[in-house]
């Protein structure tokens, strides 16, 4: 145990100094009544939980964060199994366009969904020349679009950590559980993905804490009608520039996104308790 | 922390060992916040090495949006991260409002009487005009005659639009709010309008997503400044401006002088060399495309207007009013807007 | 082994498979539109490209006409390389020392050490500036390097964290047991089987510093300006291409790191084989 406070203390101790602190002046900062920060109380609280509105927001972003993970896990999990079987060379090919996206600036991803997801765009064009609709269909802007393209970009915070576990897993486990008798689907829900549940849970987290957070994806792609949190923290802070609301507003958030997480982890936990073979041989 | 350490030592041991007259020079220097992009290229070409020239005095420059500047005065209380601010009319009120600037002596600028006066006050001198209008692509749509146009077909299914974070989206839904009964204090007819429109209206974005959307052909038609429009057509793209009817809207870019700054000197010769003659009549070219401020410079071509004095009858807007006024209607969008 | 002729072998091969290639195409897409249009010979960001040319990288190679473009790289591969690596250095320590903490701790601890990446960035950036001025503190490298520090150290914590999970306990015990000291079973043995972990978390940080606008916009000064947020100055205003052959470069580069990594794996394979 003191080796493990031991290994924690550094980052404890550079967490304090230099996220806690700023972390605690925002807390002062939201229970400032005014916007020119004169007198403290909880004016800035009560606007911000009394209105139905901000309520609404918190649920559209965790939603949006929590359709991001399951569209991500959907695409991704297969992805990382085609990953596990494939050779040394595939696997290094398969991981390079993984983290593809990483490498293209956020300024530029961006302008590459409106190539794909716009009126005239690249699925458009597709769709219409199939004949497969009569009129273009509405991509860009629209939530599926947005959940589209964070999947995009959240897609290496998946695989990487589930990638790192997956690849440990230990093929005689498989081989048993198949020699078992047990059918492709129930070695995988039975044995692969719970042994890989650290994994997965870890990078759903990730996913989940960008994609609620991801303020530019969300207002170029997601447009100004779909209203989530980040944008209405950057409004306050910036172009009125009242920090006290502000400072709500992102707390607000930061509890909000951490209760799902915290939900996701404990999922994760049990979920690598359900494993049928034995894991360690 | 060791590194930051090591370096103050390292960066003290280095000062003591400089022979003082470089020191001295290394003080004549002024650092001014700029736009990003079009401005900072255009100040780093022109302004920088003229100053230089003229002066002796180094520009260094910070690209931050007027927002970001206002945000970061404000966070970095009493340090002032630059020595001159470069605002628009909204955040320009807001600093004002929050005593971040110094007050300003006009009198210290060589340019004094070749500016308009109305662009000269106890706070700062205005470098740019801003002439916002109406942009659209003339190769999808035709020209559109104003601001009412934009209800209609073929505009409204091709109308990109913005909100009220930017000063051109502003003063554009105040003169929309207008055609429909509004006023400068009373935007909801224009909310009103717009919501019976929205499920026809091609986008409603983010303002730096707007030349994007413009160029792929999600949007043929949106509200911006004279600047963007010349700036994307030199680029190749399809776009043209049109003055509507109800008259284009100017507001003036306004520089100012930190509170607390350590190089006012500087900073004044910075600024006079900033609105002089020769600086703006090279800030007026492409591909920088500025509207002057100096009576010397003449106009270009392909501006809605032939002299300065032309600018008087463009629609302007009391700030002073709008200002307090914006954050409320900053919410009212998003909520009328959303989905 | 297989008795029944595999329905379900054949369903989970067909329904793997479709996912998997769906999930390639929304990996590859934009990244290609983003090389296509990076390609282009029109003087504006377009897509599809007009004519073919290079010379777009040519300018942003230009040490003259593109050199602020230059420095601003500098400064953000020089901040993102520092941060990343302390990130990963911290990152691993404590994630290791949280994964023998037991029960409601090492979860607290858990939450705690990722809430950087759940607050929004500006918010941070905003805080962390108010904060260090408060300390007297400009804005500088320095503050750059502990500001990113702070946003992408979680994605260490979480990738280690995960590798760290999956770790036989067995294993370390086995190797103690033997007589190896805690240094000796940490390098020999628990470090390679986590090294897939450091390595995935090492990456998503320094990346994540490199694409960071929020917390630069605060902490960076005139003269540590960077790369993302001059990009967005000139995606902006002026459509300007070579944003995109930005990320054409940085895909180029990753492709010749894995070639290289290819050649060498290859290499350390026929010696010892």
């Amino acid at each position: 145990m003191r080796l493990a406070w031991g290994l924690v203390a550094p980052l404890g101790l550079a967490y304090s100094a230099f996220f806690l602190a700023p972390l605690l002046i925002l807390g002062v900062v939201s229970f400032y009544q005014d916007e020119a920060m004169t007198e403290f109380g909880t004016a800035q609280w009560r606007r911000f939980l009394l209105d139905q509105f901000h309520w609404k927001v918190i649920g559209d972003t965790l939603l949006l964060g929590l359709k991001t993970v399951a569209a991500t896990l959907l695409l991704g999990l297969p992805l990382a199994l085609v990953y596990r079987a494939a050779s040394a060379r595939w696997q290094r090919v398969l991981l390079f366009i993984v983290v593809m996206p990483l490498l293209t600036s956020v300024v530029v991803r961006t302008f590459a969904w409106i190539v794909i997801l716009g009126r005239e765009g690249l699925i458009n064009r597709l769709v219409l020349d199939l004949g497969l609709a009569a009129e273009p269909l509405r991509l860009l802007q629209t939530e599926l679009g947005l959940v589209i393209s964070l999947t995009q970009i959240e897609m290496p915070l998946l695989l990487l950590p589930v990638l790192a576990v997956m690849v440990r897993i230990d093929p005689n486990v498989l081989d048993a559980s198949a020699s078992l008798g047990a059918s492709r689907w129930r070695t995988l829900f039975r044995v692969i993905l719970p042994l890989a549940a650290p994994g997965i849970a870890a990078g759903c987290a990730l996913v989940f804490a960008s994609a609620t957070t991801a303020f530019i994806s969300q207002s170029v792609i997601g447009g100004s009608r779909l209203v989530y949190l980040p944008a209405i923290i950057w409004q306050q802070a910036m172009v009125v520039a009242h920090w006290p609301f502000a400072a709500t507003a992102a707390i607000s958030l930061l509890l909000s996104v951490s209760a799902v997480i915290a939900v996701i982890a404990t999922a994760g936990r049990i979920a690598a308790g359900r494993v049928e073979a034995p894991t360690h041989g | 922390m060791s590194m930051n350490r090591r370096r103050a030592l390292f960066g003290a041991a280095s000062l003591l060992a400089l022979p003082a007259p470089l020191r001295a020079q290394t003080r004549g220097s002024v650092t001014t916040a700029i736009y990003p992009g079009a401005w900072e290229e255009a100040f780093r070409d022109h302004v920088a090495p003229f100053l230089k020239q003229q002066s002796g005095v180094d520009l260094e420059m910070q690209p931050l949006f007027a927002v970001d500047q206002i945000a970061k005065f404000s966070a970095s209380r009493g340090v002032p991260p630059f020595d001159v601010f470069v605002l628009d009319p909204g955040p320009r009120i807001t600093g004002i409002e929050r005593g971040m600037f110094d007050k300003f002596d006009a009198s210290r600028l060589s340019n004094q009487a070749l500016l308009p006066s109305m662009l000269v006050d106890g706070w700062g001198v205005g470098c740019a005009a801003q002439v916002v209008g109406i942009a659209y692509n003339p190769k999808r749509v035709p020209k559109p005659s104003g601001y009412a146009d934009l209800f209609k077909e073929p505009w409204v299914s091709k109308l990109g639009l913005t909100g009220f974070g930017t000063t051109f989206g502003t003063v554009s839904l105040i003169e929309i709010a207008k055609i429909f009964g509004g006023s400068e204090v009373n935007i909801d007819p224009a909310l009103v309008e717009l919501k019976k429109a929205l499920p026809k209206i091609a986008a409603v974005g983010a303002p730096a997503a707007m030349p994007g959307l413009f160029q792929q052909g999600q949007c043929a038609v949106m509200y911006t400044n004279t600047q963007t429009v010349t700036t994307l057509k030199d680029r190749g793209v399809d776009i043209e401006f049109a003055v509507p009817e109800t008259g284009a809207s100017a507001f003036f870019t306004t520089m100012h002088i930190a509170k607390g700054s350590e190089n006012v000197a500087n900073a004044y010769k910075y600024i006079d060399t900033t609105v002089g003659r020769d600086i703006q009549a090279a800030l007026q070219k492409p591909p920088y495309n500025f509207v002057p401020v100096n009576k010397d410079v003449p106009l270009l071509s392909g501006l809605p207007m032939k002299s300065l004095d032309d600018m008087t009858k463009f629609v302007t807007h009391d700030w002073a009013k709008i200002n307090p006024l914006r954050a409320a209607w900053i919410e009212k969008f998003n909520r009328e807007m959303a989905k | 082994m297989a008795r029944r002729p595999n329905l379900g072998a054949a369903s989970y091969v067909l329904v793997v498979g479709l996912l998997a290639a769906l999930a390639l195409l929304i990996l590859v897409g934009p990244v290609l539109v983003v090389l296509a249009t990076s390609l282009t010979d029109s003087r504006a960001i377009r897509f599809p490209p007009q004519g073919l040319s290079l010379r777009w990288y040519e300018l942003l190679l230009d040490t003259v006409r593109s050199r602020p473009i230059h420095r601003a790289a500098g400064n953000t591969l020089q901040v993102a390389a520092l941060a990343a690596g302390l990130a990963t250095l911290l990152g691993t320590a404590a994630a290791i020392g949280i994964s023998t903490m037991r029960g409601r701790l090492g979860r607290l601890m858990d939450a705690f050490f990722l809430s950087p990446l759940v607050l929004p960035g500006l918010a941070f950036g905003l805080a962390a500036l108010v904060y260090f001025t408060l300390l007297r503190l400009r804005p500088s490298l320095e503050l750059l390097v502990i500001g990113h520090f702070i946003v992408i150290t979680p994605f260490v914590l979480r990738t280690v964290g995960a590798s760290m999970s999956q770790l036989d306990p067995a294993l370390p015990e086995a190797s103690r047991s033997l007589g190896a000291g805690p240094w000796r079973t940490f390098r020999r043995v628990t470090l390679p089987l986590i090294a897939p972990g450091i390595a995935a978390g090492g990456f998503l940080a320094f990346m994540a510093s490199v694409d960071n606008v929020p917390v630069s916009l605060f902490l960076s000064s005139a003269r540590t300006d960077m790369l993302p947020i001059r990009m967005w100055g000139m995606m902006e205003s002026t459509l300007d291409v070579r944003v995109a052959a930005v990320s054409g470069l940085l895909i180029l580069a990753a492709f010749l790191l894995m070639l290289v990594m290819e050649r060498l794996t290859g290499l350390t394979r026929r010696i010892r084989g």
